[in-house]
Order: structure tokens, then sequence, then C-alpha cells
């Protein structure tokens, strides 16, 4: 990799002094940063900084009390997880969130439901998260042409689903899981159920893709795998990728700017070099003083 | 004109059966056929190509990554324009790889993806032959910005470019190619010294290619699967050759993961593997019907027995009864079908296993379920056949009469084999010496390996050549001919023979803990340790059973008779590759061996029944140890000969 040289395009997001409160605690507290089109950004910080409340603002599924975030140019104080998604957001979870009596390829191939142009499936993603069941079943005529030709496999709708296929197989081949293809995703080992979540938020085809924690709990081997996988979705589909990690080996090896949250605040930012240097940084990560305090007592 | 190149087969089978598949590849989950006209058309596209970017009669250019149709497509392309590919092992590292192509003077390179690009630009440094890579997968390489590199759809394009006003080129160029050119440079993994490359015309390859289809009658209907490395001679005669002779469909599996979903998928008619992969099928089968219900495992159980009864009988069309034909015929239903099918076995006309010795269990279980499995005896400098187990008379311990076209002798002082048939090769490249060597003045060719041919006139290997000794009494020592008899045992894991030069054979053998202590916990042995299980009479009288088993096989067979293990002492610990006492590739190091045990060595031919053992061992951390025990040393049972056979008949 040639990572001096990498370039970046304009401000894809844009967070302005986020503040988010839950009762009383104040999980962030007035952070803002940038994250540019092609940028690996890497948010790090000690357990309960604060760092996937971040993402979890950015998707839309927490909603700040103050502050905004401005998306591809769109100021908005809030926003709803599905019009993340709509809009080019895609991630994964601490804990890894697939269907697991499901196999790889449908795993991935739920990834592809937004793109998905069936008039039902569109008034599905549009509606169905706010509406009860009931208004949805108002629109027979919809949903039964619908979904009667798509189950048939039949005309556009079997060139839909050909088209869709084969791009949930492009994200099989580039994540080299072919020979799991078929395997119920419960049985996997840990980390390929990692590889298949990423699977199929590539399979959204984001435009900013977040990433919780990729590399939790993997063994080396697997770590190293997805590093390559992380840079060469960069690389290749040029996604801007914002990821959490507590790997500071990995951060400081894939990420281009690294933003430092403690106890919901900002504390440094830059370069992974710069931020390493940064004292604030080090007495976060080493409570120097906490733990100076202990031994005097 | 007469098809004796590869490029003039091609021509011949896309005009005699166009449409019909060539190759296959499976891509994005999905089989993509390729016919003879479209492979075809391909090769002569890609030849355009690669003579635009200055590829000329003569030059030399490496292959490099997994079975793709596109790169046996750029081998036959570059055979076209009369140069000679080099595929070389997609797993070999920088420094292996920079000898190959700096050995073969390559200037050209063609590579399968990003990984195989970046060891080339690696090996670049010090090839300074090597000029263009042309690579097939573009994912990656965005970032690649040298002018020597070009993708294949490039290559594909100044191809078309080029075709459109040079259109008599390609048939030009084909007409001008003759058999008794060099088709192909293969190099062998030598395990002492730098590999070999080992120089084949069209005329060796195709000569083995028709008489190996006329032999088994294969058709333009077979499917196989070609997933073991281009770089070995065997893909490169089954895969090509037989390919292009015959006219059936080569088919590349998706990644070496998925090797066993392909292999179902397909149903190859016709499929080749190493023991290691029959092995590890089989442990498989086993594993998974564990999991089973207790009725299926009954079922499976009945049927296996029954199978491993009369299956081999019925297979080799002998006599048995019409009740236990009934019951076979049940078990096809019940079992055996469906378990082929699983295995992607159910439309299975030939199977071959070759390369080292197979278990006489996992053979005879391939097939007792009508599995025609057959082992053969090959060479790269053979063109691959020497010996072929002929339908109807196969044997675990033996590789076959020799092929048509082929003599085959056993010189009677070295005990060495010795062959020569059309397929001989025709030098190693650039080295004189080790061609005098190994080829004789009229064809001979040394094969290094030492044998005989046995009462059925089959021929048996038995060890490298330089490894057989002989006994005091005259008789024939093969050490590793007894260690693999024995390591068949489910009980022992390693075996150490010895014997050359001394009055009797000797075994120094590691128990395998697994089965050993899994034996041990049914039988209410109460062990602590690995040690302690090792040292347990039930332990010992167990592995002079399986001796003497072995010393019976012996005495069946007039020339090792006399090779009968009459003591044998279990070790205290299991031997290591940490140790050093085996290669990684878990080989026996006999110099080493015979260095840190001399004293129980000794202590085989001097009567004692006990020895002190001391041998210093590293311990995972790199830390080391003495590891010191009493061992006791049994004797076993050696059987009579069998009759007064002649002592030698070859020769």
């Amino acid at each position: 990799m040639k990572h001096s040289e990498r370039t970046f395009g304009d401000t894809l997001l844009r967070v302005d002094n986020i503040t988010l409160r839950f009762g009383g605690v104040k999980a962030i507290t007035d952070v803002s940063f940038d994250i540019h089109e092609r940028q690996i950004f890497a948010i790090i910080g000690p357990n309960g900084a604060g760092k996937t409340s971040m993402l979890n603002v950015i998707n839309g599924f927490y909603h700040p009390q103050e502050g905004t975030i401005t998306y591809k140019g769109n100021q908005r104080h809030q926003m709803k997880p599905h019009e993340a998604a709509e809009t080019g957001i895609a991630r994964t979870f601490q804990n890894v969130a697939l269907f697991r009596g499901m196999s790889t390829l449908d795993n991935v191939m739920t990834g592809r439901l937004l793109k998905m142009s069936g008039p039902a499936m569109r008034y599905y993603h549009r509606q169905f998260a706010d509406m009860p069941v009931i208004n949805y079943l108002t629109y027979p005529a919809m949903w039964f042409g619908d979904f009667l030709l798509d189950s048939l496999y039949w005309g556009p709708y079997q060139r839909e689903e050909l088209a869709h296929r084969k791009a949930a197989e492009e994200v099989i081949d580039f994540l080299e899981i072919q020979s799991i293809r078929r395997t119920p995703v419960g049985r996997l080992p840990y980390g390929l159920q990692k590889r298949v979540e990423l699977g199929r938020a590539l399979a959204m085809e984001p435009d900013l893709l977040l990433l919780d924690e990729p590399m939790a709990g993997m063994n080396l081997e697997e770590k190293e795998d997805m590093c390559r996988f992380v840079i060469d979705v960069n690389d290749e589909f040029g996604t801007t990728i914002a990821l959490i990690e507590h790997d500071m080996g990995v951060v400081m090896d894939i990420s281009d700017h690294v933003v430092v949250l403690n106890y919901g605040r900002k504390i440094a930012e830059g370069t992974p070099a710069e931020v390493q240097a940064d004292q604030d940084v080090i007495d976060a990560y080493l409570g120097v003083a906490h733990e100076e305090d202990l031994i005097e007592k | 004109m007469t098809a004796d190149t590869f490029p003039k087969l091609l021509d011949r089978n896309a005009r005699e059966r166009g449409p019909r598949p060539a190759i296959r590849e499976k891509y994005l989950g999905i089989w993509q056929t390729f016919s003879w006209s479209e492979s075809r058309a391909e090769v002569e596209i890609v030849a355009h190509g690669l003579a635009a970017l200055g590829l000329k009669r003569g030059d030399r250019i490496a292959i490099i990554g997994d079975n793709r149709p596109y790169l046996y497509w750029a081998i036959v392309a570059a055979q076209a324009l009369g140069a000679v590919p080099v595929p070389v092992y997609q797993d070999s590292g920088a420094g292996e790889l920079a000898y190959v192509l700096d050995h073969a003077e390559v200037s050209f390179a063609v590579a399968e993806d990003q990984e195989q690009v970046d060891k080339l630009v690696e090996a670049m440094e010090t090839v300074q032959t090597l000029k263009t890579i042309v690579y097939c997968d573009p994912r990656g390489m965005r970032e690649y910005d040298q002018a020597f590199l070009h993708s294949l759809d490039e290559v594909k394009k100044a191809g078309e470019a080029r075709k459109a006003v040079n259109r008599d080129f390609y048939e030009a160029e084909v007409a001008k190619g003759q058999g008794s050119d060099i088709a192909i440079f293969l190099y062998t993994s030598g395990t002492t010294g730098n590999p070999k490359g080992v120089v084949l015309t069209f005329d060796n390859l195709i000569s083995m290619a028709e008489m190996s289809v006329e032999l088994e009658r294969i058709g333009e209907d077979e499917d196989t699967l070609a997933y073991l490395p281009m770089a070995w001679v065997g893909d490169c005669v089954f895969s090509i050759g037989q390919s292009y002779v015959a006219g059936f469909c080569a088919n590349c599996p998706e990644s070496q993961a998925t090797f066993l979903t392909d292999l179902k998928e397909i149903g190859p008619t016709y499929f080749f593997a190493p023991p290691r992969i029959f092995e590890n099928i089989l442990t498989s089968v086993n594993v998974r019907m564990q999991d089973a219900g207790r009725t299926k495992q009954r079922l499976f159980r009945y049927f296996m027995d029954h199978a491993a009864k009369v299956g081999v009988k019925i297979l080799q069309k002998e006599k048995v009864g019409a009740w236990a034909r009934f019951k076979y015929w049940l078990g096809e239903i019940l079992v055996y079908g469906p378990l082929k099918n699983t295995l992607g076995m159910s439309r299975v006309r030939r199977v071959y296993t070759a390369g080292e010795a197979i278990g006489p269990d996992i053979f005879d279980f391939y097939r007792s379920i009508g599995l025609n499995m057959k082992q053969l005896y090959g060479q790269t400098e053979a063109s691959v056949f020497v010996t072929v187990q002929p339908d109807n008379e196969v044997y675990a311990d033996t590789v076959g009469k020799a092929c048509p076209g082929v003599e085959v002798k056993v010189d009677p002082e070295s005990r060495e084999v010795l062959y020569r048939s059309e397929g001989v090769f025709k030098e190693y490249y650039k080295n004189e010496e080790e061609t005098r060597k190994t080829k004789t003045e009229d064809g001979w060719v040394h094969t290094g390996d030492a044998g005989f041919i046995d009462n059925n006139g089959h021929l048996k290997i038995i060890d490298r050549a330089k490894d057989v000794g002989v006994l005091n009494n005259g008789s024939m020592f093969a050490p590793k001919y007894l260690e693999n008899k024995l390591k068949f045992f489910p009980f022992i894991q390693e075996a150490v023979t010895f014997g050359a030069g001394r009055d009797h054979a000797a075994a120094m053998i590691s128990i395998d803990i697994d089965a050993v202590g899994n034996w041990a916990e049914r039988n209410n042995v109460a062990y602590a340790s690995y040690r302690e299980l090792a040292a347990k009479p039930d332990v010992y009288e167990e592995i002079r059973k399986n001796i003497e088993q072995v010393n019976r096989d012996l005495a069946e067979d007039a020339e090792l008779a006399g090779a009968q293990i009459a003591r044998f002492t279990l070790l205290h610990k299991e031997l290591d590759a940490d140790d050093g006492e085996l290669t990684r590739t878990r080989k026996v190091r006999r110099r080493h061996i015979n260095e840190r045990y001399g004293a129980v060595i000794e202590a085989f031919y001097d009567g004692r029944d006990e020895v002190h053992c001391e041998v210093e061992t590293i311990f995972e951390d790199g830390r080391k140890g003495v590891s010191a025990a009493d061992l006791r040393i049994m004797d076993a049972a050696t059987a009579g000969t069998a009759g007064a056979e002649p002592l030698r008949q070859a020769g």
C-alpha cells in the first residue's frame, strides 16, 4: 500500500458539535469531526468513551440532543436508520448480528434488499418501519401482483433476482467465502461470521461503511485477513470507512485519520502518528494519574 | 496434417466437436462452460495478444496460478507461437520461484492474480530476463502502474486489433509446430538440491496421452476435475494431454477450499487424487457418520461390513452367492449409492491414485463400494505413465504392470527400477550431467526407486534406491516399505526400522496416543502419560500382534521374506519434527535417528531385553531437556517363507 500518497475527496460526512444524553448521562459531549471521501477513519477510545454511541448517531439509531450531521451536503438533525441505509450508509455490529439459521448466501442477499426495485419492495422499505402491518395489507393489488410474480420467479422478476444474485456472488468472491456459501452462518467460526457480516454490508454497495470493532475477538490470522479486506474494500470500491477498534496495532496500520474519544469528549484527532504521540491520549489509555493514586494509598 | 501438437489438436477438436464442452470454470457460483470452438477462438486471440507484446518462437513464458481456463489457454497460445510454457507451482516462495524463472530464462509471465504478481515483481530483481507480466484478475491491481504489467483484457484487445490486420498469422504459426518441438518445461520439486527442469516434447506428451486414452477407453463424454497444480506433470497430461486427445471436458474448481463441493457438483467420470485426499475424504465420512442417528449408523455399519466381505469380489467379477449379491444390491440402493453421490463419485468410471503408498483399508473401502480405484506409477520424466494396474488385477501394495509401449526392468544389482518409452523426456534443461546420470544412451531412465516384480508380474515399489540395504542373510532390506506397512495399523503413529548390514530387522515404534488411549479406556488399562502407556505390557502385546501380521505378509513375498521384524521396542516419546527426528512433512530422518538412538539400536542386536535411552528434547518454548527411560525390547515371531521360491525373479 502506498499510504503516504493517498488522496481524499471532499467531506462526505461532517459531525458538528454533537451532544447525546441519556437522561442525565452525557454519552457524547460536543464532538465534531469530518470524514472525507475514500478515507479510512478510526474512532478509538477506552471502554465507555462513547464510540459505539457515535456510530449509532451517524447511522441514525440515536438522535443527538444538540448538534448537526451533514451527510453528502445535506444537513440533518435526525435521520432514521432506514433512511441512512437508503442514502448509502451500511454497518456491521460489535456482536455479530446475522440470521444464524440462514446460509451465507442468503445473509449476503439480505444486503441487496434495498436495491430490489419491485413496487411492493420499494413501498415496503419506505413505509414498513413506521406503519402497522395491517395498513400495508390494505394495498392488496400492489402486493398481490408483485409478490405473486416474484414468487413465480418469472419475467422481469427473474432478471432482477439474477442481477442481485450476481452482485451477492461478487461480494462472496471478493471476500473469498465461496466454500461456505451454503453453510448456515450459525455453524461458522466467529471470524468467518464477521466476514459474512461485512459481506452483507458490502452487498448494499455503501458509500460510507461503519464497522463496529471488526477485529474484536479474532485471532492474529483472522485479524490480518480482515485488515486486508478493509483495505481492499477501500481501495477497490473507493468506499469511505469509519471504524471503531480496540486493537491499536490495527488502527495505526490501516487508518488515515484517527479521532480519540474519552468520557464522551474528543481529546485528540489527527494521523495515527500524531495521535500516538499525544500526551492526553497516552494518559487516557494508560491512566497514569489513577495508578499513582492507587499506589500512594 | 496430423495433429501432432496441442494447438493442432485444438484446431481438430474445434472442427470436429466444436459445440462440445472443452473446459469449465466455476465463477461467481455458476459453472461457466467454454466449448472447443470458443476455446480455439480464445487461444487465437491470446496468441495474437502475446505476439503483440513481443512473444516469439523459442521464448520461455512462465504460467503461475490456480487451475483456470485462461491459464490453460495461455499455455496453448504460447505453444501455438512456438514459445515454451513453464508452469510454476502457485504456492512456491519467491526464492524458489526466482530460481526456476532464472534457470529457464523466462522472458514472459502470465499470473493469475495480485498475489502471484507480487512474487513475480520481487523475483524480477534477480531474474534479468523477465520483462513482461500479464495478469488475469485485476483485483487489487489498481495501484500498480509499472509499464511491464499488462492485464489480460488489455492483451486480448491488442490481440483483436492484431488479428484484424494479420489474419493468417495464427494458422501459419500453428502449422510451423512439429511433434518433436519442445512442448513444456516442468520443474520437479527436488527433495535434494535445486529443482530440475524436465524438457518434454509434444511427441512425449501426446504419445502417452494417446496410449492411456486407448488403454482406459476414455471418450469425449468424460468429465474430470482439474484441481491439481498446473506445474505438475499429471495435470499437464490429464487436463491438457488427454483432454485434447480424447476431447473431454476439464472442470476448474472455484477455489482450493471448495474442492469437495465442486467435486460433488461435477461428478467426474474420471478422477485422480493422491492417497492423502482419499484419506481425508474417508475421515470426513466417518466423522459425519458419528453424528448421524442410530438407525442410520446401524444401517451404514451393516452394509459397510457386507461390502467389505463381497464388494471387492463383485467389482472384480468373481463368483459371489446370489444372496450376498442381493444384499449388496440392497446396500447399493440404501448406502453405497447415496454415499458415492455425496462424495461426488456416482459417475466415476475409474479412479487413480499414485504418489505414495495407500493404506490397504482405505483402498479397500473405496473399492468395496464399487469404485474402480487403481494405482499407477509414473514420473515427470516419463510423461506420467510407467505402470498401471489393469482392471480386475488390483492390489493395494503394487503399482501394476507396464503400460503398453513402456518397457520396465529392475536392475538386479541395485534393485533400481528402470523404464523406457516414447514418453521419456528429452533432457533436463541446462543440466547435461544430471541428464546423463538419469537417462542412458539407449533411452532407459533411472527412477531412483527400488522395487521388484512380484509373483503376479506386478511392479512393487519399496523405497528410494539409496535407502535400500541388505541383511546379513542376503535378503533385501527396504526400511520405508516396512515402515509404511507398520504405519497402516491405527495404533502405530511412526515407525523406524533397522537392518542394513545386520542379522535381522528391528523396529522402533512410537504409538498413536489417541488410538491407543481410546483402546486403553475401553479395556480398563489405566495410564497417566504417554510414557506410561507406551510401557504397558498390554500395549506391547497389541503391537506385537501388528508386527507379526506384517511378518506374515512379508513371508508371502520371496524377495522380502528374509526382512521380517524380529525385535521391536516402543519409544517413550513421540517422534517429533521439533527434535529433528522427522522432517516437517513427517519423513523419517534416518541419519539423525541413528545418532540419537544408537544405544537402542545396539540393544536390538546384542540380545538385551532392556535398554536405557536418553535423548535431548526441545520443548515448544525452545528450552531443552533430557527425556530418559528404560525401554523394554520384545521379540516378535517370524513366519516361515512360502516354499523354495527363487530369491530373485526380476532382471
